[in-house]
Parts: structure tokens; C-alpha cells; sequence
């Protein structure tokens, strides 16, 4: 079979080129071992939360990234440039329709109550979320789950200064309470009606009722709804320990457009081996047992992530991309990795696949290593993505770009 | 505070709470003084190997005699405590066939029971083994939990009247004229100050033993040596494997529970509380374990870690009175003139009750009376019971399980705390299997924190303690990381500095005011 465009990796950088390419009319195949980081811990979507940003004196986003372009030339950001960047952005938000759509708080970060009763900068936020980000200024009431180990009401509440409380759940037995199990309970009516009356019993005075993140997979805003008329006030999700519901939403509501829109989408799968000639890869081998099909396109983009995806590797001396065999920076011998603190911004995190202007692969002269493959998400180098808090904001930006350069076919 | 008592053991390790037992069943009152948690010296970081003897066999025959026999005690008295997987003694081609007949004529001797095994026999019962090898040597070499055992000491002790204090620390030692007659001691936690009053004082410290003696303008000297070891997240083989030569760097792998310990080095130190394991040790530990076990090479490490080993330096005025190279029994009465001061320390963790018994036969001679010892013959608490693992899978699928490596579920841990004295983090960490499995901690311990938050025992700030966890928990792990392990930590980081935007440098507003 050919394509257009291959892409390797379902993560959210995959899934936005795939989304850039195919709205374009491109006849485009995305292959992925798994779902990606996505729904581990994308909860909402961070752009840039450096403490310029989360600080007190919050600034427009917007003003806050063209400083840091200007102030870090290598970073991926400065590639995409700010235009492009808004212009990922805003793509990303025209897939998620009303009512669960996604959105900025005054176009700055805002802040929203954790799992473990901090608040963290974030950016776009879905709206099942935003009555936490003024939660600052409410009365609120935490709940958790007995049984469910994910999320502590009282961990939550405590350092903010509210209630928690655990409710209990109906017998569910052999079955583990997890975030999964959960989301699936919250879109059952009597599920929702029993407790929201228990909750109701137990408000004193709260104006707002946080829960953990997994109202619903399908229709959260419903849940949200519902419970609010059952309680009597507003009723906001936050975001705990992985796997991450809202992640979950997000890449389905990606797989339900791209499937629509005709791309080739194989979950599961892996690259076992690409075949390249003169610079340019021709085509891959996906290994789906017991046999490995071949696959060739046009063009490809990489986007596999780091080493949670798979995109990175690390043996006890260096670190490699298994994939294409492609040059990463290298942040010295293994002890070097990592500082000797566990806060450390760890020089690890910093290496990674470096490219020229358009994310393709280059040697140390700078030359590219192949003409029709590109890089994007957060295998690229010259990122602190994690101390930086831009995971999803690196994703999308790059992941719109790469696809971007194929379509206008500079590569 | 002012306390008063019999026998002041100072020391919660091995050995410490071992005499504890042992006065406890001989009828003399004893409290036990520690400054961290039980095991928090050698005793909580070394191989966990039921020594057979087999080590000793050739070079210190007597300290191998001690093993053997001890292992046989400890097989009776704490079967939940010890894996019964037996050992090989395995040469390789670069070590020849000399150490190996001097061993099996040495385990005649001693005697030791040790079987002869041809390459292929020695092949047939490990697989994984380097098929180059020459031989083997069976013995009965185990797998013993050190926190079992220690705890079920102290807990057999308290049932027999003794008392310990946890996190307590001794400040003085006021000698006067031929007698230590007060010492004062520390809370570390929240700054009780005690008062003891003790007829006799027994210093179980290990490789503090000279630290303590300072106190009471005493010295002895010792050496400390760090060994360090490398936790495999699996267990590689059924059996405990020895390098067949005379005793070195990275000779053993023991598995134990659902990990593998190899071990060791031998780096001597001069600060007993300020120690790493260095790469070179990590990288040595491999290359030499992996000659005997290839498939080390490739196997995923979850932790390193490093417990010193406090050696008796001889040719110094105490140097008679050391019982067996393996351990020293000091009379300061004789030594220093100081009646009622004993200090016991050295020695291997599977010989830890032999010297429980001596020190404790030493303080009844000096108290003149004559009441025998009882630890050989009594079994621990918990003996009884069998592994229980059949019950656990039972209840699993129906309770809330907070450490998905190790499986340890949430009454577990509230049990633990019911049962008391518990001050931190790292107690519970002592007393349970959780975050020793291969995330080691970077789930459950957000859960714990959780649990500990419901039943209102964080003290209003879980996220500090749970920032020291992560901190200390890095020390372990950073030496190993790479491989299957950089992704797990990526994740972890991801949860912690992510989700929860635990950021010491720049802390959340609100994480500042809580």
C-alpha cells in the first residue's frame, strides 16, 4: 500500500500531524504501538507554565512565549515560531466541539487543584475543569472514592483549605475500582443519582464540588450537568495518578475524526524496520504476527516520543533512536543523566533527536540524514518539556508544523 | 523523662534486638535505645543470604562452623523468615579446580553437608548459568528477610516484658568513677529528653560501636567497610549462587522474595553516615556477577544500595577477647576498667542470635547469676504460621491493594500502624513489602500518604513527606538507571513534577501557604 504520509507514533504529536495532513486531503497511515503519553497524564494541555508564566504576575501566554522564542533558539518552539504555534493550538481546539471543548482561562495560564492538593500552571483547559481554576475563591468540597487508591479527598482538600470526603461505593465485587471503572459508572444515571444525593447530605456551605477526573469518557459534560443538578453547585474534575480519563477523551475524539476522514489507523502495531535508499526512507515494515506487511509513502514523520514511548532508548552507555538508527545528543556518560537530586532539571531530558529548520534529522555538520523523514513531539532535543510544563504545547505545535512542511512538500 | 532498667541495649539492629529477645526470655528487664528504626545499620542493608558457611568454609573455618550451625538454628525458630532455595558454588574456567577441592575438603572438616555437582547436573538445576562453567558445589545456602526476622525478635521481646524506644537518640554517657551511671538520650522526632538509669549497658551499635564508646571517653578501634548491591527486579535463579573462589568482588546472587541481590564490593570508609554507591562498584558488580550469570547483562535493575560493615581492627589490647573473627564480645570491665559497659559488634546477620546469646551469657556472669538461654529453642513469633500466600491471592481480588509490585494490600499497612510505635514513612516501609517492587515506591507511596492523610497521621503536610521519599528513593535508584528504567522514571517524574507539579525551586503559591 502507499501513502501520502507515514506516521509513526499515536501520541498527541502523531495524532495532530495526522489531523493537519488528512484535513488537507492527504491519504495518510498512522501506526502506534500504544496510545502514547496521552493517556497517561495529559490532562489538560500545558503550553509553557516557566514561573514567568505561573508566577503572581501572570502575563498573556502569548507575550510570555515570544519572549522565551527569543531567549531559546534551539528550543522546538522557536522552529514552529509563534504563529505557528497559535495556529496548532487552534486547530487542536476546532476538533473538540461544544459542550466539551477546551479553553484558556484570560489567554494566561491558570491554575487548577492536583491529586496532591498543590495547584499547577496549565493552559487549555476542557470545561469539565474550569470551576476549579476559580476554586481559589470558592468553598469547596473534595470527593474521593473508598476504594478507589488513585485520589484522596483529604490530601486534595487539605493544604487548600476545604472539606474531603470519601464516599463509599455499592458492592462491585471482583471488580477493581479504578479511574476506568469509574468513568464508566459515572455515565450510569442511578450511579450518578445515588451520589449525588450523598453528597448533597453532606455539603455544608460549598459552592463548588471537585472530584477526581472521571466523569464520563463518552459525555462528561452531561455527567457534569447532571451531577450539578443533583448537588445544587458547580461541580469541577482534577486531575490524579495515571491512567488520565480526559487523556483517554482526547485521543478518541482524534481516532473517531481521523477514522472518519478515511486515515489508515493501526493500534498495536509496531515498525519493525524501514527500507531507505539514497536519504530517503521508502517505505516501513510493520510486524503484526506472524507476518510484517510493508507499507511505503511519500514521506514519513517520526514522532514516538521519548522513552516512555518507546522513541528513546538508554543502554548503560548511550542513549538511541531504534527506529532510524538516528543520531540524539548526547548528555555525557550515565552518570551524567541524571543530577543528584530527584528535582533536578536531569540533562537527560534535555537530548534528543536534533533537525534543522523543518525537523528533519541532521548530522553533527548539520546536513540532513534523510530528505523525506520528520521529526516532531517530544523526541526532538533542545526541550525541557517536563521543568518546562509545554509537553502538549511541544505536540501539537510540532506535530501541526512537521505535517505543515510536508503539505506545502518543502521536504 | 527519667527511666529507669536493668540492661540498656543501644542499637536496633540484628544484634541489638537479638539480646533484647534473649534477656526478655531469660527474665532480666531490658529496654532497647535506637536512634532511627530497627535495621536501619547492616541489618537492613546486606544480601539477605542464610549463610551456609560455605563462604567461610576455606578461609575462617570456625566463623563457618558458627554459620552452619546457626542456619540450622534460624531454619527451626523463624521458618517464615527464610527461603529454603539451598546454594551453588560455582566455578568457571578462569577460576581451575584447586579452590574447589580445598572447599569440598574444607566442608568435610568443618562439617558442612555439600554435594558435588558435574557441569551438566549443575546446568540441569540453574539454566540460566554460564555454560562454560566447570562445576558446582551444592550447599544449603537461603534466602532470609532480615525486617521479618528482626521485627519478630523485637516483637517476641515485648511480649516478654522489654521496651525499646524508636528514633531516640544517646546524647551522654556519664561515667563516674568505675560505672557509666546516667545516660541521656534524644527523641529525633519531637525532642523528648530521657533520663536512663541502667544497672548495665550493652553497645549493640555495629559500625557505630566507637562513635558510642566516645561518649564515655573510651575507644576502640574499627574499620568500616561499605559493601554495595544491586537489586534485580526479578528473581534469576532458583538458587543462591557463589563464585567457587576465595571470597571477592561480586560473588553472589541471592533471590530473595521477587527480586535477586548481587553483591558485593568491599570499599573502606571513613564516614559511617555519608555514603553512595559509585558506578565503578555498579559497573564491577555486573561484569563480575554477569560471568556467572550472563543473562545480567541484560537485566533490569530497580535499586543500589550500601551497608558498612563494621570491622574490628586487631593487633589493638582488645584483640583476645574477640570471641571468633566473626564477631567481638568487649568486656570494658577488663579492658577499661568500666564494670557494667559491654560492646558487642561485627559479625553476619545469620549468626546475629549466637551473638545475642554470648553478650548475654557475658552480662549474666558479670550480674552472677546463671540463667541459660532460650532463643535456640524457642520459635519466633509468626513461626507458626504457614507462608500464607494461598490466602493472600484469595483475598486479593476483593481489598484495595496499594503497591502493585509486591501486592500489598491497605489493611496491611493499617495493621502495621495499629501495632504501634511507628513514627515515619520509613517504618512503614520497614515493617511492609511496599514500594520494594520494580517502581520501587513511585505509585503506592502517593497512596500511602493518602491512607496515612484519611487516618489523620501526616501532620498536616503529606507533600513534604512525600518529597523526602522521592529524595531518598533517588539515591537508590539513580546508579541503575537506563534501560526499562529510565522509562519508568520518566513516568514517575511525569507524575510527580507533572501532574502534581511538585517543584521544591518554584513551589505553587498555594503549596507555600499549606
Amino acid at each position: 500500500m502507499h501513502y501520502d504520509l507515514i506516521i509513526i507514533g499515536m501520541g498527541l504529536s502523531g495524532l495532530m500531524a495526522a489531523k493537519t495532513a488528512a484535513e488537507a486531503g492527504r491519504k495518510v497511515l498512522i501506526v502506534g504501538k500504544g496510545m502514547g503519553c496521552l493517556t497517561l497524564f495529559s490532562n489538560t494541555i500545558d503550553v509553557l507554565g516557566i514561573p514567568l508564566l505561573a508566577g503572581p504576575e501572570t502575563t498573556r501566554l502569548r507575550d510570555g512565549l515570544s519572549q522565551w522564542i527569543q531567549d531559546h533558539p534551539e528550543h522546538p518552539y522557536s522552529k514552529v515560531g509563534l504563529k505557528g504555534i497559535e495556529e496548532g493550538l487552534s486547530l487542536f481546539t476546532s476538533l473538540f466541539h461544544p459542550p466539551y471543548s477546551f479553553q484558556t482561562i484570560g489567554d494566561e495560564n491558570c491554575f487548577l487543584p492536583t491529586g496532591a492538593g498543590t495547584m499547577r500552571p496549565t493552559y487549555l483547559i476542557p470545561d469539565t475543569m474550569v470551576a476549579g481554576a476559580f476554586g481559589k475563591e470558592k468553598k469547596g468540597l473534595i470527593v474521593g472514592f473508598k476504594g478507589f487508591r488513585d485520589f484522596y479527598a483529604g490530601y486534595v482538600a487539605g493544604p487548600l483549605n476545604w472539606r474531603g470526603i470519601a464516599l463509599s461505593l455499592p458492592e462491585t465485587p471482583g471488580q477493581e475500582i479504578s479511574a476506568t471503572a469509574l468513568s464508566r459508572w459515572m455515565e450510569k444515571e442511578v450511579f450518578r443519582k445515588k451520589i449525588g444525593q450523598e453528597i448533597k447530605k453532606n455539603l455544608s456551605g460549598e459552592t463548588c464540588v471537585g472530584f477526581p477526573a472521571i466523569l464520563g469518557m463518552n459525555d462528561p459534560i452531561k455527567v457534569k450537568r447532571d451531577l450539578e443538578e443533583k448537588i445544587g453547585v458547580e461541580v469541577f474534575e482534577i486531575p490524579t495518578l495515571p491512567p488520565s480519563i480526559p487523556g483517554m477523551r482526547i485521543y478518541n475524539r482524534f481516532k473517531e475524526w481521523l477514522i472518519r476522514k478515511g486515515v489508515t489507523f493501526l493500534l498495536g502495531h509496531s515498525v519493525a524496520k524501514v527500507s531507505i535508499k539514497n536519504k530517503r526512507c521508502e517505505g516501513v515494515y510493520v510486524f503484526n504476527p506472524p507476518v510484517s506487511n510493508f507499507y511505503s509513502a511519500d514521506r514519513f514523520i517520526l514522532a514516538t516520543g521519548r522513552f516512555i514511548g518507546g522513541g528513546l532508548m538508554a543502554d548503560r552507555e548511550r542513549i538511541s533512536e531504534p527506529i532510524f538508527n538516528l543520531p540524539v545528543s548526547q548528555p555525557g556518560s550515565q552518570e551524567e543523566w541524571f543530577g543528584k537530586s530527584f528535582f533536578d532539571e536531569h540533562p537527560i531530558h534535555r537530548m534528543g533527536i536534533l533537525t534543522d529548520s523543518s525537523f528533519r534529522p541532521i548530522d553533527e555538520t548539520g546536513e540532513p540524514i534523510l530528505e523525506n523523514v520528520l521529526l516532531a513531539g517530544t523526541i526532538l532535543s533542545g526541550h525541557h518539556c517536563l521543568d518546562e510544563k509545554s509537553r502538549e504545547g511541544i505536540e501539537i505545535a510540532t506535530g501541526y508544523w512537521a505535517a505543515k512542511r510536508v503539505l506545502e512538500q518543502r521536504v | 523523662m527519667k527511666l529507669q532498667t536493668e540492661v540498656l541495649i543501644i542499637g536496633g539492629g540484628a544484634t541489638g534486638a537479638g539480646i533484647l529477645r534473649d534477656l526478655s526470655l531469660r527474665g532480666i528487664p531490658s529496654l532497647l535505645i535506637e536512634k532511627g528504626d530497627f535495621l536501619s545499620g547492616a541489618s537492613g542493608r546486606n544480601h539477605g543470604l542464610l549463610h551456609s558457611g560455605g563462604r567461610y568454609v576455606v578461609s575462617d573455618p570456625e566463623a563457618a562452623r558458627e554459620c552452619i550451625a546457626e542456619n540450622r538454628i534460624l531454619r527451626k525458630i523463624a521458618p517464615h523468615c527464610i527461603e529454603e532455595t539451598d546454594g551453588l558454588f560455582v566455578s568457571l574456567p578462569e577460576d581451575g579446580l584447586d579452590f574447589r577441592d580445598r572447599f569440598i575438603q574444607a566442608c568435610e572438616e568443618t562439617p558442612l553437608p555439600a554435594h558435588l555437582l558435574s557441569r551438566d547436573e549443575a546446568l540441569s538445576l540453574e539454566p540460566g548459568l554460564n555454560p562454560d562453567l566447570l562445576g558446582a558445589v551444592k550447599v544449603p545456602d537461603g534466602a532470609i528477610d532480615p525486617f521479618e526476622l528482626v521485627l519478630a525478635n523485637a516483637k517476641d521481646a515485648e511480649a516478654h516484658g522489654a521496651k525499646f524506644l524508636l528514633h531516640t537518640e544517646i546524647t551522654s554517657l556519664l561515667v563516674d568513677g568505675d560505672k557509666v551511671k546516667t545516660v541521656f538520650a534524644k527523641g529525633l522526632l519531637h525532642g523528648e529528653e530521657y533520663l536512663i538509669e541502667a544497672a548495665y549497658i550493652i553497645n549493640a551499635t555495629g559500625a557505630w560501636a566507637d562513635q558510642l564508646l566516645k561518649l564515655a571517653g573510651l575507644h576502640i578501634a574499627m574499620a568500616l567497610s561499605k559493601g554495595s548491591m544491586l537489586i534485580a527486579n526479578q528473581r534469576l535463579t532458583h538458587r543462591v549462587i557463589n563464585r567457587c573462589r576465595p571470597p571477592s568482588d561480586g560473588d553472589i546472587i541471592v533471590p530473595n522474595h521477587t527480586v535477586s541481590i548481587l553483591g558485593t564490593t568491599s570499599v573502606r570508609l571513613e564516614d559511617a553516615e555519608n555514603f553512595e554507591v559509585t558506578p565503578r562498584e555498579v559497573s564491577l558488580l555486573i561484569r563480575e556477577t554477569s560471568k556467572m550469570l550472563p543473562a545480567i547483562e541484560e537485566t533490569r535493575f530497580i535499586r543500589a544500595y550500601a551497608g558498612i560493615r563494621p570491622l574490628f581492627q586487631s593487633g589493638e589490647k582488645g584483640d583476645d577477647r574477640a570471641i571468633s573473627r566473626g564477631f567481638v564480645l568487649i568486656d570494658h570491665e577488663k579492658r577499661d576498667g568500666i564494670m557494667n559497659l559491654i560492646t558487642i559488634t561485627g559479625g553476619k546477620l545469620v549468626t546475629f542470635r549466637l551473638m545475642a546469646e554470648k553478650a548475654s551469657d557475658l552480662l549474666c556472669r558479670k550480674m552472677g547469676i546463671n540463667v541459660s538461654c532460650a532463643t535456640h529453642l524457642n520459635p519466633l513469633p509468626g513461626a507458626e504460621k504457614p507462608s500464607g500466600l494461598k490466602d493472600r491471592l484469595k483475598t486479593l481480588c476483593k481489598v484495595e491493594t496499594l503497591c502493585d509490585c509486591e501486592l500489598v494490600r491497605r489493611e496491611e499497612v493499617e495493621e502495621v500502624w495499629r501495632e504501634g510505635k511507628l513514627k515515619n514513612l520509613q517504618d512503614i516501609l520497614h515493617r511492609t513489602r511496599l514500594a520494594k517492587g520494580t517502581c520501587q515506591g513511585g505509585f503506592c507511596v502517593y497512596r500511602l500518604l493518602g491512607v496515612l492523610n484519611e487516618l489523620g497521621l501526616t501532620e498536616g503536610n503529606p507533600n513534604k513527606i512525600l518529597k523526602g521519599f522521592l529524595e531518598e528513593r533517588w539515591k537508590g535508584i539513580r546508579p541503575v538507571l537506563w534501560g526499562a528504567s529510565v522509562r519508568e522514571e520518566e513516568l514517575i517524574e511525569s507524575i510527580y513534577k507533572g501532574i502534581f507539579n511538585l517543584t521544591p525551586t518554584h513551589p505553587s503559591p498555594l503549596e507555600v501557604e499549606g
